[in-house]
């Protein structure tokens, strides 16, 4: 469990610090459920962080996702640290973030929260439609506690967290520099269940379901960028010239797309579930991400994100790596 | 002309007759509600707060052929003629959309694709019963049962709709649908003012609007614009779901010898959106898209067509995966300095 109150201390002294430019965490959002990411530049904003279930966003993204600015001449580029709480799912895309070398150690502060887990918003309006206000959430002994205009209530935890939590294998930090928490129990366990449906079927009924998914793709791009492992600065999606894949927007180029993206994430993917979350027309996009997980837990014994000196999948060959796949 | 009452029971039938014609309504795409054309095997789902996707898809699709051509060949084709059609089920803040991106495509040129999907569709608008939590079209000059864009407003009574005719498309779509539709009774025009009026009073969300187009330029450095963005995640989230943004960008696609020029949407809040050649970016962060964004709805457009360009139909605010939320923004701007 976090001590909130302790856990504000802490990002007090952390954003009061010299070598910290900003600490990002979460607030409580505008409306019904929703939480938002908080970013933090002076003492006195440590007031509105928050963490409890609403906390859905993984705050990793933003440590690669920042936009740099050339440095004016004769001015030095901000060498400050970044602050960022992370959950144990997140905690899992510093790490990796790390073992890829996306930034250097010495450039992160990271601030563990112990997770008992996180509610899904669609489950959680399904059951409690048109809430103008905003709700603020605690987590119980096996429950979910909303603080809602008629009075709190308790529900137990099934019914509204996302379905990464209920087979989350991670809830604890697995890097943190501070953190105010004594561990959490894992209470998941993850069969890949939501991946064996798929499996039973024939190719035939798996083209089909992808199809009538991907067919209201709107190319947002709302997943590439929620994922804290999306951080190539030149993406193939980007790309104009060669065009791999067009800005058309059409079953083809639509699989295409959505192909690239699990395959770039192949043996990299940290499960917490992001691309999912934000999908504006809610494609099962976590199916794609965990039959690749599985794959590589399966064949390689690998899974990413969960020790900063590992090497990346890719890099890590061994003389009897599996290889039945090359034809 | 008669205001008209079409029973529940009769509402297959009332389907069959539009279907004659090409026929757009609220559907099931994948896990999504969007406008999709009627077929036998439709479900067409008008009980629902809004789609998802806006019917500005149909008006301007996200991916539309402007021509074809082949090598060999210096005739280059453009599309076929379109049919006339029928839009049902549009809310009233996505039809006043279609009136406001109106200007854009009869400004420096009349735009013949978007010009022709509009005169050729009939637009069955249906008044909004239950408001969602982030709608605020009161606040930008919308209404539950604005008829603005609309040939026949729709209400839904408990056992039958309301259909009043608006225009002389509506008035002819009315005449051909007589057989399953008797007159309104004035309980029933009653009736569905009456719901009119309560779902007004069901709107809690509102922004005050005034000044803001005048005020929203003297903020250009304000600090308001680094805090929204620092969340923001740069999807197109907000623009591809809003009913007014009407920006795209023109590519070529060819494949072998035969291609074709085609349109697509685009949207601010990609960072190449304004990207030049030289690599120079006017706007380069996150901060700059953010800004022109609501400049640009709030600002911009009003300067030019005297109309706010946002209905709010509270999309942006419902569908952003990190809460940025338009209405906090005005909030903002409206106390700032």
């Amino acid at each position: 469990m976090v001590d909130v109150a302790k856990l504000k201390e802490i990002a007090r002294e952390t954003v009061s610090r010299d070598d910290v430019k900003y600490l990002i965490g979460w607030r409580q959002g505008t409306f019904g459920f929703r939480a938002a990411p908080h970013f933090v530049n002076k003492p006195e904003d440590v007031d509105q962080l928050i963490f409890s279930p609403l906390c859905s966003h993984n705050l990793a993204t933003y440590l690669t996702g920042v936009e740099k600015l050339p440095v004016p001449r004769g001015q030095e580029a901000d060498s400050r640290k970044v602050a960022l709480m992370v959950k144990g799912c997140d905690s899992r895309a510093v790490v990796l973030q790390l073992v890829e070398q996306g930034y250097g150690r010495d450039s992160v502060v990271v601030i563990g929260c112990p997770c008992q887990g996180v509610v899904d918003q669609k489950k959680v309006e399904a059951k409690y439609p048109d809430m103008g206000e905003n709700i603020t959430a605690e987590w119980g002994e096996k429950t979910i506690i909303f603080n809602l205009p008629s009075g709190k209530t308790e529900v137990p935890r099934e019914e509204v967290l996302a379905g990464k939590c209920l087979t989350c294998r991670y809830p604890n930090p697995l890097l943190a520099d501070a953190g105010a928490w004594e561990e959490v129990a894992v209470w998941g366990s993850d069969d890949y269940a939501d991946v064996q449906d798929l499996e039973a079927g024939n190719p035939q009924e798996r083209r089909a379901f992808w199809e009538d998914k991907f067919a209201s793709c709107i190319r947002c791009y709302a997943c590439r960028n929620v994922c804290p492992m999306c951080y190539c600065e030149d993406c193939i999606l980007d790309r104009l010239n060669p065009q791999w894949i067009t800005r058309a927007v059409n079953p083809t180029e639509n699989t295409a797309f959505h192909l690239s993206r699990a395959f770039h994430l192949a043996g990299r993917c940290i499960e917490c579930g992001e691309c999912e979350r934000v999908c504006p027309v809610d494609i099962p996009l976590m199916k794609l991400n965990r039959k690749l997980t599985k794959e590589v837990r399966e064949n390689y014994d690998y899974e990413p994100g969960l020790d900063p000196e590992a090497k990346p999948l890719q890099a890590s060959y061994r003389p009897n790596d599996k290889e039945d796949f090359i034809l | 002309m008669d205001i008209l009452k079409l029973s529940k029971d009769k509402f297959a039938d009332f389907l069959a007759t539009l279907s004659e014609q090409k026929l757009y309504a609220p559907q099931k795409v994948g896990e999504s509600l969007r406008f999709a054309p009627v077929t036998e095997n439709s479900k067409v789902e008008l009980d629902m707060a809004n789609t998802t996707v806006p019917p500005k898809s149909i008006f301007f699709p996200q991916t539309e052929t402007l021509y074809s051509y082949e090598m060999g060949n210096t005739e280059m084709q453009t599309p076929r003629e379109v049919d006339e059609g029928i839009v049902l089920g549009a809310r009233p803040c996505d039809a006043r959309a279609l009136v406001i991106v109106d200007n854009l495509f009869a400004w420096d040129v009349d735009d013949p694709y978007y010009q022709d999907q509009r005169a050729k569709n009939t637009v069955v608008g249906l008044a909004c019963n239950k408001p969602c939590v982030n709608c605020f079209c009161l606040s930008v000059g919308g209404d539950p049962a604005s008829t603005e864009g609309l040939d026949v407003l729709m209400t839904e009574l408990e056992d039958a709709y309301v259909l009043e005719p608006l225009t002389e498309k509506g008035q002819k779509l009315c005449q051909s649908v007589a057989a399953v539709t008797e007159q309104a009774a004035a309980e029933d025009q009653d009736g569905a003012k009456a719901l009119h009026q309560q779902a007004r009073e069901m709107i809690t969300r509102k922004i005050e609007t005034e000044g803001i187009p005048e005020k929203l330029p003297t903020l250009w450095d304000n600090s308001l614009w680094q805090e929204t963005a620092d969340s923001c995640l740069g999807c197109g989230v907000c623009t591809f779901l809003c009913p007014t943004c009407h920006c795209f960008d023109i590519q070529d696609e060819v494949e072998g010898i035969e291609g074709r020029r085609c349109r697509m949407w685009d949207s601010c809040m990609f960072k190449e959106y304004t990207l030049h050649t030289s690599g120079h970016n006017p706007r380069p962060t996150r901060r700059e898209r953010t800004r022109n964004r609501i400049n640009h709805k709030y600002s911009y457009f009003v300067q030019k067509f005297d109309v706010i360009a946002c209905v709010g139909c509270g999309r942006c605010i419902n569908s952003c995966p990190v809460n940025i939320d338009i209405v906090e923004i005005l909030r903002q701007a409206k106390e700032a300095l």
